[in-house]
C-alpha cells in the first residue's frame, strides 16, 4: 500500500508539474509542499500552504486544492455520522437525569441533535421543555423557540412556526442570525436569510462583541446553503473549531460542555463544495484536465446527488493508467445508480469485477460503492476476502478497510473489527500520516460500539492534533464512557 | 441334613448382610453425589477442544501471588487466573454473576445481599480434599483485607463498607456507609479461602499463602520452578466449566528484546505487552496476531517530597521543562506512544483535553531553579544553602531494559545540562519495590502506573495514602487535591466526577508531583494457533478460560 501510494503521488506530481502551465523550480513549490502534506493526510496544513501562496490561482493549484478538499470532505462526512450517533447517546443519558444537579441544557442540545438527524417530531418535546424552563435565560429560550418553530415547519404546521418566530426578540443579533439560519434551512428565500445574517454580523461587530460559536455555525450554515464557499472557508480558518458551543455551570464541581451537532456536517459539505469548485476550475487547464476529471468523478459520487450538475467529458481520460480509469468508472456507475439507472450501474460494476477480479484497490472501490448503494455485495465480498487472505499486509490496507466498513454496516462487529485492524498500520498506531483517517474513524466507531471506549478515545486523541473539530466527539465519548464503565477502581505499578 | 441346612442358613445370612452393606454403600455414594459438588465439573458446552499449553512471557517475577497484598501487574494477571470475585465484568461492561449467583440491592442503595453459588470448590492442596467455598470465606477476605496490619493497597478502595454479615452458609450481606457510584463493580475483589493464610487475622508478605495461593479460579497454581516459571494447570472442577487450555506457564524475562525473540522462535506463544520497537517485526509475521488492548497506563518520573529539595514545586517543574520528552519518545520507542499532560492516560474518560503537556524549555528550567533559590556552584551543579542538587534516581531493571536505560540516561543528561546531578541506580524489581514502597529510600523513581477504567487516582495523590506499601509513595499532600478526591468519592453524579477529575488533572499538571511522560502503544502478540482470544483491557486474562488451541495445533 505504501509503495502504491508513493507511485500514485509520483504519477500525479509529475502530471501536475509537467502538465501545468506553471514553471518548475528546484526547491519545493507550494504545490509540491502541499502534495507532500496531502499524502500524509494533513489536509488542513496542506490547504494553508496553498492558500497562503499568492500565485495559487492556476491549474495545478486548483487540482491540488480540489484533491485536498475532497479527502477532507470524505473524512468530515465520516466524522459527522460518528459524532451524531455518540452525542445523541450522551445527551439522552444526560437528559434522563432529573432533580437537583440536572442539566437544563441537555434538552436544548438533544433537541438540536434530533433536529439535525431529521427527527423533528422527537425534537419538539425537548425544545418545548427547554423553552418553558424559566430558570434559563430568555435569550437561550428564544433560541430554542426559533428551532422549535423550524421543527413545526418541517412537520407541516407553518402557523405554529410563524407564531414562535414572531414571539422571539428581534433586537438581538445572535437570535437574528439563528432565525436567518432556520429560514435558510426551511428554504424561505423570500425572507432574505443571507441579508439578515450579514446585518446581524454587522450589528454585532458594531456593538464590539465577538460572535459566539453558535453564530459562527449559523453563518457557516447560510454560506454553505448559498454556495458562498470562500466566505465559508475564511470563516472556518479564523474560528476555533474545537471550542464548545455552551458551557453550563451547574455547580463549582459540575460543569458540562456542549457542542453544536451540525458543525462537522457543515464542514463536510463546505469542503465537498470547495472540492468540486476547484476541480471544475482545474478542468479548464488542459495540463491537468485528466487527473481533474478523475477526481471530480469521485467528488460527485461523494457529494449529495445533484441532477443539475455539470456533465463531465471523460473522453480524454484514456491517457490515465488503466486502474485509474477503472476506478473512475466505478464512481460513474454510482452516479448512474443514483439517477435510477441501476441495470447500467450493475453492468459496469460486474464488468470491472470480471476484468480485474484481484485488484485490491478496485475491489475496495467496488465494495465502497456497493455499500453506499445499499445493495447486494456478496460476489465482491467473496473476491475481496480471498484477496486479503492471500495478499501482503500493507497492500491490502484499503481492501481490509472496505471489508471492515461492509461488515460494520452488516452489524457483524467482530468481523468488522478484524478487517479494520488488519488495515491499520500497527507500527504507527493511530498516526494519520500512516493510516487513512477514514479507516481510523471507522475503527474508533467500532471500538465505541464494542464498548472499548479507551481504544476509540486514543484514536481521536491523535486525530485531534490535526483535526481540532474532533474535540466534540472526544468530549461526548468521554461522557458516555464515564457513565458506562464498570470498574472497581484499581491501579497497579508496572 | 442339619449341617447342610445350617450352611445354607449361614450363606443366606451372609448374602443378606452383603446386600445390606451394598445398599448402604450405594446410598452413601448417592448422597455424596447429591450433596457435594462433583469432583469433575462439566466441560464447557461450546464445542471447542480441550488441551494444549500456553507459554507467555512476563516482565519479571511477581513479588506475591495473592490478590490482597500484590500491587503489580504481573501478580494481577496470575490472580486473574487463580481467583474469582463475587461478581465479574464481561466484555460489554456488564456486571455478571461469578461466585455470587445473584444479589439483591436495598432501595436506599446501601445494602447488598449476595446469594453465593453452592457448587464451588477451593483448589485443593496436596493430600487434602477440596473444601467448599462458603460465606465464611467472603467474610474472612473482607476482614483480612481491612485489618490494620495487612499490607494492601485495597483498604482505601473499600472504606465505604460499613459492615459485613453472614446470614447463612451461602448468603452474605454488605452494608455501605453511603451509596456509591458503581458499587456493584467493586465486589469484583478476589475472594481468598479462610483456610488459606497461615495467620487468620492479617496477611503479610511473609505468609506462605502469598507465594502458594489457592483459589476458586479456572487455573490452579501447580508450582514455581527454579527458573521462577509459574505453572498453572486447568481446574477440572471449575464451576463455569473446565477451561480449554490445559496449562498456562508464565516465563519471566529480564530483557524485552529476548522476549520478542523467544516469541519469534516459538519458545513462547504469547507476549502480554510487545515492546513498541518490535511491533513492525511482529506485524509482518503472519504466524502472529497483534491485538491492541488499552491498558490505561503511563510512565513517569516521581519525586520524593520527603526530600526538601524536591518539596518545592518550582524544582519539579524545572525538571519537567528540562526534559525533551518528545525526543525521548521518538528516539527510544519509535514514537509509539503519546505525550501526556497529567495523571490520566489519553484514552481515559477523565483526561482533561484542555491541558497541554509542558514544552521542552531548558531556559525556563534554569529560571525556575533560580527562583527557587538555586545558583550554580563552581562545578556547575546547582546548589542552595550549601546543599548540592544531587539526587538519586532508582530504576527497576526488570522492565523494558534497553529502552528504559536510554530513557533514564537521557533524563540524567538533560538535567545535567540544567545543572542537576542525577545518580542512576538500577535495582532488581523486589529490591526496588522495597526501597520505594517500604523504605522510601530514593529521590526520584522511573515507573509506570496501570489503571482500570475507573480513573481512580486517589491512592496515588491523597495524603491519607502516604505510608508503608501505599501508592502515594512520593508523600504528596495538597488539601485542595484531598478535598476534590473526597468529593469525588462521595458523589453519585458522573458529570460531577468528570469535572472533578478535570480539575485534578489541571492541578497536578501544574504541581508536577511527577514529570508525566507518555502512554505507550499497547499490543499483545500471540501465535495464531490460540483462538477465541478476548483480552480484558486491564486484567488481561479475565476471559482466558474460553481460549483454546485447535486439536491439530496442540502439542
Amino acid at each position: 500500500m505504501l509503495k502504491e501510494r508513493i507511485m500514485n503521488f509520483l504519477f500525479f506530481f509529475l502530471l501536475i508539474v509537467f502538465g501545468s502551465s506553471v514553471p518548475v523550480y528546484a526547491a519545493d513549490t507550494p504545490v509540491e509542499r502541499a502534495m507532500k502534506l496531502y499524502e500524509k493526510h494533513r489536509y488542513e496544513e496542506a490547504t494553508r500552504v496553498l492558500t497562503a501562496d499568492a500565485s495559487h490561482k492556476h491549474g495545478a493549484a486548483d487540482l491540488t486544492l480540489g484533491m485536498i478538499y475532497l479527502q477532507n470532505a470524505r473524512l468530515h462526512y465520516k466524522l459527522y455520522r460518528e459524532s451524531l450517533a455518540v452525542s445523541q447517546e450522551y445527551l439522552k443519558k444526560l437528559a434522563r437525569i432529573r432533580g437537583k444537579g440536572k442539566s437544563r441544557f441537555a434538552d436544548l442540545y438533544m433537541g438540536l441533535s434530533l433536529m439535525e438527524a431529521g427527527k423533528h417530531e422527537t425534537a419538539v418535546s425537548h425544545l418545548e421543555s427547554f423553552s418553558a424552563d424559566e430558570k434559563v435565560s430568555a435569550g437561550y429560550r428564544d433560541l430554542a423557540k426559533i428551532n422549535l418553530g423550524y421543527c413545526h415547519f418541517r412537520l407541516g404546521d407553518k402557523q405554529k412556526a410563524e407564531t414562535l418566530w414572531k414571539s422571539v426578540n428581534s433586537e438581538n443579533p445572535e437570535l437574528n442570525a439563528e432565525r436567518a439560519s432556520v429560514y435558510s434551512m426551511a428554504g424561505l428565500q423570500d425572507r432574505n436569510p443571507s441579508v439578515l445574517l450579514d446585518e446581524s454580523l454587522a450589528a454585532l461587530k458594531k456593538s464590539g462583541k465577538t460572535p459566539s460559536l453558535r453564530m459562527i455555525r449559523n453563518a457557516l450554515a447560510i454560506y454553505v446553503k448559498d454556495g458562498r464557499i470562500d466566505k465559508g472557508l475564511a470563516l472556518v480558518s479564523h474560528s476555533d473549531m474545537k471550542a464548545y458551543s455552551y458551557k453550563e455551570t451547574i455547580s463549582r464541581t459540575k460543569i458540562i460542555h456542549f457542542y453544536d451537532p451540525s458543525l462537522i456536517g457543515l464542514l463536510a459539505t463546505l469542503y465537498s463544495q470547495a472540492s468540486i469548485a476547484r476541480l471544475e476550475k482545474a478542468l479548464a487547464d488542459p495540463g491537468v484536465k485528466d487527473p481533474a476529471t478523475y477526481y471530480i468523478s469521485e467528488a460527485y459520487a461523494l457529494s449529495a446527488y445533484d441532477k443539475n450538475r455539470k456533465q463531465v467529458d471523460f473522453s480524454g481520460t484514456r491517457q490515465l493508467p488503466a486502474k485509474y480509469q477503472d476506478r473512475m468508472r466505478v464512481w460513474q456507475a454510482f452516479e448512474e445508480y443514483r439517477k435510477g439507472r441501476r441495470t447500467e450501474a450493475f453492468a459496469i460494476w460486474n464488468e470491472l469485477g470480471r476484468k480485474q477480479p484481484f485488484d485490491p484497490d478496485l475491489n475496495a472501490a467496488l465494495l465502497d460503492a456497493c455499500v453506499r448503494a445499499e445493495t447486494e455485495c456478496s460476489q465482491i465480498v467473496k473476491r475481496s476476502e480471498t484477496g486479503v487472505a492471500s495478499g501482503k499486509g500493507r497492500t491490502m490496507s484499503g481492501l481490509n478497510s472496505a471489508l471492515g466498513t461492509y461488515y460494520r454496516v452488516k452489524k457483524k462487529p467482530l468481523k468488522a473489527l478484524a478487517f479494520m485492524e488488519a488495515g491499520r498500520d500497527k507500527s504507527n498506531k493511530n498516526k494519520i500520516e500512516y493510516n487513512d483517517p477514514v479507516l481510523l474513524v471507522n475503527l474508533a466507531g467500532m471500538y465505541y460500539q464494542s464498548k472499548k471506549f479507551s481504544e476509540a478515545l486514543e484514536i481521536y486523541f491523535e486525530m485531534s492534533k490535526q483535526f481540532p473539530v474532533v474535540r466534540q466527539i472526544q468530549e461526548v465519548m468521554q461522557g458516555v464512557y464515564a457513565m458506562e464503565q464498570k470498574s472497581a477502581g484499581d491501579v497497579k505499578i508496572f | 441334613m442339619q449341617i447342610k441346612t445350617t450352611r445354607i442358613c449361614i450363606c443366606r445370612v451372609k448374602e443378606e448382610i452383603m446386600k445390606k452393606v451394598l445398599l448402604v454403600v450405594l446410598i452413601l455414594i448417592a448422597a455424596a453425589f447429591l450433596i457435594s459438588p462433583q469432583a469433575g465439573a462439566e466441560r464447557k458446552k461450546d464445542g471447542r477442544p480441550d488441551g494444549g499449553t500456553l507459554n507467555y512471557g512476563e516482565y519479571g517475577r511477581p513479588a506475591t501471588l495473592d490478590p490482597v497484598t500484590s500491587n503489580e501487574m504481573i501478580s494481577l494477571r496470575i490472580t486473574e487466573l487463580v481467583f474469582n470475585g463475587l461478581v465479574g465484568i464481561n466484555e460489554k461492561q456488564e456486571i455478571v454473576p461469578e461466585l455470587a449467583q445473584r444479589w439483591e440491592l436495598s432501595r436506599d442503595g446501601r445494602t447488598y445481599t449476595f446469594l453465593l453459588r453452592k457448587d464451588v470448590l477451593w483448589h485443593s492442596r496436596e493430600g487434602e480434599e477440596a473444601k467448599p467455598f462458603t460465606a465464611d470465606d467472603v467474610l474472612f477476605t473482607y476482614k483480612i483485607m481491612m485489618h490494620p496490619k495487612t499490607i494492601t493497597p485495597l483498604k482505601v478502595r473499600y472504606e465505604f463498607i460499613d459492615t459485613v454479615e453472614k446470614l447463612d452458609e451461602y448468603t452474605v450481606r454488605f452494608t455501605l456507609k453511603r451509596p456509591i457510584l458503581n458499587a456493584l463493580a467493586k465486589f469484583s475483589f478476589k475472594i481468598i479461602p479462610k483456610h488459606g493464610p497461615a495467620n487468620p487475622l492479617f496477611l503479610t508478605r511473609e505468609d506462605p499463602f502469598v507465594q502458594h495461593p489457592i483459589g476458586t479460579g479456572p487455573y490452579i497454581l501447580r508450582n514455581i520452578t527454579a527458573d521462577r516459571e509459574i505453572i498453572l494447570v486447568a481446574n477440572d472442577a471449575y464451576f463455569k466449566g473446565r477451561p480449554h487450555l490445559d496449562k498456562f506457564i508464565s516465563k519471566p524475562f529480564a530483557d524485552q528484546n529476548i522476549m520478542t525473540q523467544a516469541l519469534m522462535f516459538n519458545a513462547i506463544d504469547m507476549i502480554v505487552l510487545v515492546n513498541p520497537r518490535d511491533i513492525p517485526e511482529v506485524q509482518g509475521d503472519r504466524r502472529f496476531i497483534l491485538q491492541p488492548y488499552n491498558a490505561l497506563s503511563y510512565s513517569f518520573f516521581g519525586y520524593n517530597m520527603r526530600n526538601p529539595l524536591l518539596a518545592d514545586k518550582r524544582v519539579r517543574q524545572a525538571f519537567t521543562y528540562a526534559v525533551n520528552r518528545q525526543e525521548m519518545l521518538d528516539s527510544f520507542f519509535n514514537g509509539q506512544g503519546t505525550l501526556i499532560s497529567g495523571p490520566f492516560a489519553p484514552g481515559s474518560w477523565a483526561y482533561n483535553l484542555e491541558v497541554q503537556p509542558i514544552s521542552f524549555d531548558p531556559v525556563k528550567a534554569r529560571q525556575l531553579l533560580n527562583e527557587a533559590g538555586f545558583t550554580p556552584g563552581s562545578d556547575g551543579i546547582m546548589q542552595k544553602d550549601g546543599k548540592k542538587l544531587s539526587l538519586v534516581l532508582k530504576v527497576p531493571i526488570e522492565k523494558e531494559s534497553e529502552a528504559v536505560k536510554r530513557v533514564v540516561l537521557a533524563f540524567k543528561n538533560y538535567l545535567k545540562n540544567t545543572g542537576v546531578d542525577i545518580q542512576v541506580a538500577f535495582k532488581e524489581w523486589q529490591a526496588w519495590k522495597e526501597d520505594v514502597f517500604l523504605e522510601h529510600d530514593y529521590d526520584i523513581v522511573f515507573a509506570s502506573w496501570v489503571f482500570d477504567d475507573s480513573a481512580d487516582i486517589s491512592s496515588l495523590f491523597h495524603s491519607g495514602e502516604i505510608g508503608y506499601w501505599k501508592n502515594n509513595f512520593i508523600s504528596y499532600s495538597n488539601p485542595e487535591v484531598d478535598g476534590l478526591i473526597n468529593e469525588s468519592k462521595l458523589t453519585l453524579d458522573h458529570e460531577k466526577r468528570r469535572t472533578i477529575n478535570r480539575r485534578l488533572h489541571a492541578i497536578l499538571a501544574e504541581e508536577n508531583p511527577y514529570t508525566f511522560l507518555w502512554t505507550l502503544t499497547n499490543y499483545a502478540a500471540y501465535r495464531d494457533k490460540i483462538r477465541h482470544v478476548a483480552i480484558h483491557p486491564y486484567k488481561f486474562f479475565s476471559f482466558a478460560d474460553e481460549w483454546f488451541i485447535g486439536e491439530r495445533d496442540q502439542k
